[in-house]
Order: C-alpha cells, then structure tokens, then sequence
C-alpha cells in the first residue's frame, strides 16, 4: 500500500461521486470515479485500487454482477453503497465478496471508519494477522485461544468461542448470518438464524457489560453482526 | 311404481270387479252392468294416468262383452240394443278415461311447477345478497345436489376468478358426468355444473330446471363480482383522497427541514458566522439533524407506501425481543436523552417468529412517538410477557391521555391529536406500526392506564405452525 490509498467510486449520481470527491481528496485519498458498472469494472483493472466502493443501484448492471465479476480476480475491499430496505440485496452483495455496506444518506464519520477497517483487514490478510483483538476491557487471544475481562478469563463453551474468535478476527466488519453460520456451523446450517440469536445472547451475557445495550457486539438489522474492537 | 306393475293391479283391479258382477249378473240389468264398469277405470285413470285409462276401458269393453252380453262366453252380439249399449259403453268409457287423465296430468303438471318454483325460490332467496362468489358456488352446488339428487355434483367457474365446488366431498366417479350445464352469463360462459346421475335417467324437465339454476348461479355469480368492483371503484377513489392528503402533509413537512438547512447552509456559505464561533457548530448541527429527520420522513412515506401496496411482505425468523429493543435503544440514545426508559423482558421469553428489520421500525416508532409527546423527566416502559400461543408486548408512557373516542383513530393515517405546529412528525408512524402487526398477524391497540396511556401489542408465538425452538444451550462440552 502507497502512502496515499487510491479509491474508486462506482456511482452514477453525480452530486454523490462530487460529494465523495471532494471529501475524500480532502482526506488525503486518491480518488478515480465511474458512473457505470462496465466502466468500473475496466477502470479497477486498469487502475488496480486499494478499495471500491460501489453503489448497488448502477443503471447499466446489477451492482451484485460487479462484485461477483469482481471478486473473480482481485480481493480488493468493497464497500457498497445502498438505500434503506434492500437488505437482500446488500445480503446478497456481502455473500458475494463485498466487505462492508453503508445505507444512504450515511454520515461521513462512518463512510470514514468503514474504509479505515477495510483497508486494515486487507493489509492484515495480505501480511500477518494480529493475533489479540482488544475491545476495551476484553482481550480476545486467538493464538492461545483466551478470552478475559481485565485479568479474569470469561469461560466460554467450544462453539461460544469459535463464534468470538470468527467475530474478533474480522473486527469492524460486517459479518451476514449466512457466513457466520456457515463458517462457525456448518454450510447445511446456513438457514438457522435462531442459533445465532441464540448464541449471541449468550456471548453477550459473558462480555458485555449491559447486555442489553450491547458495546462490542451489535446487531446489523437484517444483515448480520459486527465486532467492534479497539482501532 | 313402474308401468308395468301398473298395468298388472289395473288388471286385477278390473278382474275383481268383473268377478263380483259375474256373481250378480243374474240380479241385475246389462246397463247397470255398464255404469258399475265406469267407477274401476276412473279409478285406474285418475291414479295411473291416461295410458292405462285407455286399456282398462278397451279390456272393460271385451269382458262386458264376453261376460255380460248374450250370448255370454262370446264375442258375438245378438240383439240390437245390446250392440248400441257396446258402443256406447266404449265411447264412454274412452271418454271418461281421456277427460279424468288429463285433469290427472295437468293436475301432476301443476304440481311439478309449483315444486319448480318453489325450488326456484328457494335458490334465488338464498343466493340474493351474498357478496362473495365462493358461498354463491356453494349455495348453488348443495341446490343442485338437493333437487337432482344425484351421485356427486361438481362446480366450476373458469377465468380470473376461478373456484371449484363439489359435493359430496370426495372424489368425482371416474367416468365422464352424466350432464354438464354450462353457468352462461352475458359476458360469456363463467363456468360450468357437472353433475353425475345413472340411475335414474334425468329427464327434460329436470334438465330444464337445472338449467334454470345455473342461470340464476350466473346472474348472483355477476353481481357479486360488479359489487366488488364497486368496492374496488371506492377504494381507488379513497386512495386517491388520500395521495392528496399526503402531498399536503408531505409538502408542509418536508418544507420545514429544508427551510433549516437552507438557511443554516446559505448563512455558512455566505460568510457571515465566525470560523470559531459557536453559531457554526449549532447551523452545522441544525444541519446534520435536519437531514436526519427528513430522512426520517421519506423512510416512513416509503414504509407507508409499502404497506398501502401490501407488498410489506414480514420475513418472519425467530428472533429475540430483548436484541430489537436492545438495538433500537442504541440507536435512540442521543434522542431519549431527557426520558427514562425501563425495559421489562423476562429472561426466559421464547423465540418470537418476526422480521426483525419491521419490529424494530415498530419500536422506534413507539418509543419516538412517547418520547415527543410524554413531557421530559418521566419513564417509558416497555414490558413483555407470552402466554401458550401468543406474546403481549407493551410500551407505557406517562404522556397526556387520549381522548376515548380517539383511541383507535391514532392509528389512522394523517391522524394527529395535536395540532402540527406543535409537534413534527407525518402522523405515520402508528399507522405504520398498525401494517407492520397486521402483516404478522398480530394486533396492536392503544389504551389510557392510571399513569399515561399504553401500547399494547400481541403477536402469535407460532410459525408456519410450530412452535419456538428451545435450544439447549451448552450442548457440548467447554
């Protein structure tokens, strides 16, 4: 990676790629822009990007197609732009190789964190993996497969921890059901959401201080999870 | 009774007679003879018809002869008068068995017609005023099945509104039905009766009849369907009334948020507001939040558009309560600043069968709604408990109270209690709650307790049937 990270947005409104634009530039990005899919597609092999992000609504194709055709050849981060209520459509995006999504309209705060953890997690899967993920008082060891609050150890059952290990190693991400119970089930489990909800709640009970109103595990509504770690 | 057993007791009927005359042949006159011979076939003719009649008078005719005319035990006819008292007897006789058999058949007539019309006027009695063209087929097929007493009968209507009725329940006979009658309105044909019957054959008569119920089927089948185009007519106007009712609420609330952030973006942009000064950080502020509430509001406009279209199809999965609310207080935190919220979920509540994007728009809904109108400093509650087949959810306030009448109409569209100015919103969101319950089958209704006024809401706990799963939750070992 440059030490200016270069994206291209894929977006064929005008006022949002001007938007996007000028805040990014500001931030000290290199920003290319496409209004089409085609174009995007050829532009992020010509260019070769360090992220993408997409809108879902292209005029030309299925903003699902362009991930898909993407992720044939590169693993450069995606993250997909998309209006309210068409979370199977972002579903979908996501099971096909997308990284994260934001909903319009979206604040610039979160367009911000979202690129910073996907640029992280593509470096990280690039080189090595940090190996303890700490979300304030929690410290998840994946090497030494330990969970403790402060310096007390949160005792946890074997599917509790893969559930927390798979969560803590793609911290910031948004993680679907679907690949979360494929990846902690198994992929003839990929319809039982009821497990996660389950599972969840007790996950939360042993790590969250107000399991109610959960800190580092949240809800994503009609999308999935998201472990939120110290940056 | 069959022809032929007819025939059989018309015959011994007129052999007894002849039997008891034969005894008192000596006693009495030849022309008595005679008359007495008339009373056996009015008799026979006024009970077994015109056809009998006939052959009783010429078997009559024979026997007088044969019996009681010298020279007996012969046909031949020796003196005049005698052979006039023949003649005579047998135009009688034929006469008197034509005019008793037709009164007999029109007397038969008038009686099938008048079952006719009775059967008539109970179809069309029972098929007058029903609104809905499934219970018409089925009035229509238990008519036919009653009057025609047959095996099974069968009903369809074909086109956009197909249906098909049958009686008795079961399969139809494997060979091919013994009468179709097509149901034929003006527009065209609208179905058809199929109507199984060997034994005995339908006659004309019944088949006429029939026909007749179908017609009858087809003008009630017409009407119901005009009626629910008519219905379908209102309906469009209201919606119609209602797009405008919508403009000018949505014209009027849009406005206010973009007034805002106009003025706060013009008087940034102008460069009249300090760099540093804090009338910066409030426009931007005014800014940021006013987009919030515009989106907002397009959100609900678009939530309610989605219901009206009944396209708010709820993908139902079994969710936890406590994670909906849990996620839509995060979401609330920076707005029920001023407000206590106390939630009431016990532990060991099941799974409840919802599309948890939905719920979660119900409950910021509900909350946003007693957050604006409950004053500051006091506690919104939301409790829940479940029962065998159904979970109770409710959401309390310490908000004013409403008006009884009102109670049920803050779930209508546009409906606000207090006048716009003083409270923004679209007036939506209860009825958006209100589609989004329906939709799961559940119900919601508002109420006034000691302390404010309360949401309540049920929701079935089954899905497609089954219940909450019950997970065991350490199933392996740590």
């Amino acid at each position: 990676m440059t030490n200016t990270p270069h994206i291209l947005i894929i977006d064929d409104e005008a006022q949002i790629q001007r938007a996007l634009r000028t805040i990014l530039t500001e931030k000290q990005f290199q920003v290319t822009t496409a209004s089409r899919g085609e174009e995007g597609l050829a532009l992020a092999a010509a260019s070769e990007p360090d992220l993408i992000i997409l809108d879902l609504g292209l005029p030309d194709m299925d903003g699902v197609e362009v991930c898909r055709r993407l992720r044939e050849w590169t693993q450069t981060p995606v993250i997909i732009l998309s209006v309210r209520d068409s979370e199977r459509q972002k579903v979908a995006a996501l099971d096909h190789g997308a990284d994260d999504y934001l909903t319009k309209p979206f604040g610039i705060e979160e367009l911000l964190a979202r690129v910073r953890v996907a640029l992280r997690h593509s470096a990280r899967v690039q080189g090595t993996q940090s190996k303890v993920v700490r979300a304030g008082l929690i410290t998840v060891d994946l090497a030494w497969h330990l969970v403790k609050r402060g310096d007390e150890e949160i005792k946890l059952t074997a599917t509790e921890y893969k559930l927390l290990a798979y969560l803590a190693a793609n911290h910031g991400r948004v993680l679907t059901h679907q690949s979360i119970l494929t990846h902690v089930w198994d992929p003839a489990d990929a319809d039982h959401t009821e497990y996660l909800r389950v599972y969840m709640r007790q996950l939360r009970k042993k790590l969250e201080t107000d399991p109610e109103r959960p800190q580092y595990i949240l809800t994503e509504p009609g999308i999935g999870y998201r472990f939120i770690a110290d940056e | 009774m069959s022809r032929f057993w007819q025939y059989i007791l018309a015959l011994t009927f007129l052999s007894a007679t002849t039997a008891v005359l034969f005894i008192l042949r000596d006693m009495i006159d030849t022309t008595l003879v005679a008359l007495l011979y008339l009373i056996p076939l009015g008799i026979i003719t006024a009970r077994w018809g015109l056809a009998p009649g006939i052959a009783s008078a010429l078997v009559t005719f024979f026997a007088f002869n044969y019996f009681f005319i010298q020279p007996y035990y012969s046909l031949a006819v020796h003196r005049p008068t005698d052979v006039v008292i023949l003649i005579i007897f047998l135009v009688v006789a034929i006469v008197v068995s034509q005019l008793v058999g037709r009164a007999q058949a029109s007397l038969a007539a008038a009686t099938a017609r008048e079952r006719e019309a009775t059967q008539l006027y109970e179809l069309s009695t029972a098929l007058a005023g029903l609104p809905n063209d499934h219970e018409i087929a089925e009035i229509l097929t238990k008519q036919v099945h009653a009057v025609a007493g047959d095996e099974y009968v069968e009903l369809s209507v074909t086109g956009t509104n197909s249906l098909e009725v049958q009686l008795p329940d079961g399969n139809a006979p494997v060979r091919s039905p013994e009468l179709i009658i097509p149901i034929e309105a003006a527009r065209g044909v609208l179905g058809e009766i199929r109507l199984w019957r060997a034994e005995p054959a339908i006659t004309s008569q019944e088949k006429r009849l029939l026909q007749t119920f179908a017609s009858q089927g087809a003008l009630a089948l017409e009407r119901a369907w005009l009626a629910q185009a008519e219905s379908r007519a209102r309906v469009l106007e209201e919606s119609d009334q209602l797009k405008s009712a919508i403009l000018s609420s949505v014209s009027h609330e849009l406005r206010t948020p973009l007034s805002t952030i106009k003025a706060a973006a013009s008087s940034l942009r102008g460069g009249e507001v300090g760099w540093d000064s804090q009338a910066r950080i409030d426009l931007i502020a005014a800014i940021d939040d006013e987009a919030d509430h515009l989106n907002l509001l397009v959100g609900n406009l678009l939530d309610m558009s989605r219901i009206e279209s009944g396209v708010l199809k709820p993908k139902r999965e079994w969710n936890i309560l406590s994670e909906i609310i849990g996620g839509v207080l995060a979401r609330m935190r920076h707005v029920s600043g001023e407000h206590k919220i106390e939630i009431d979920v016990p532990e060991a509540l099941p799974l409840i069968p919802v599309d948890y994007v939905q719920m979660e728009q119900v409950f910021t809904n509900l909350l946003s709604n007693s957050l604006k109108y409950a004053p500051s400093g006091t506690t919104v509650r939301i409790r829940s408990q479940a029962d065998a087949d159904t979970v109770h959810i409710q959401v309390n306030n310490q908000g004013p109270q409403i008006p009884s009448d009102d109670l049920e109409r803050i779930f209508d569209k546009f409906y606000r209690l207090t006048a716009t100015d003083r409270v923004t919103g679209t007036g939506l969101g209860l009825s958006i709650c209100k589609g989004i319950i329906d939709a799961h089958g559940g119900r919601i209704w508002a109420e006034n307790i000691p302390t404010g006024i309360a949401f309540n809401i049920t929701l079935p706990l089954l899905l497609d049937g089954t219940r909450p799963p019950e997970l065991p939750m350490d199933m392996e070992s740590e």
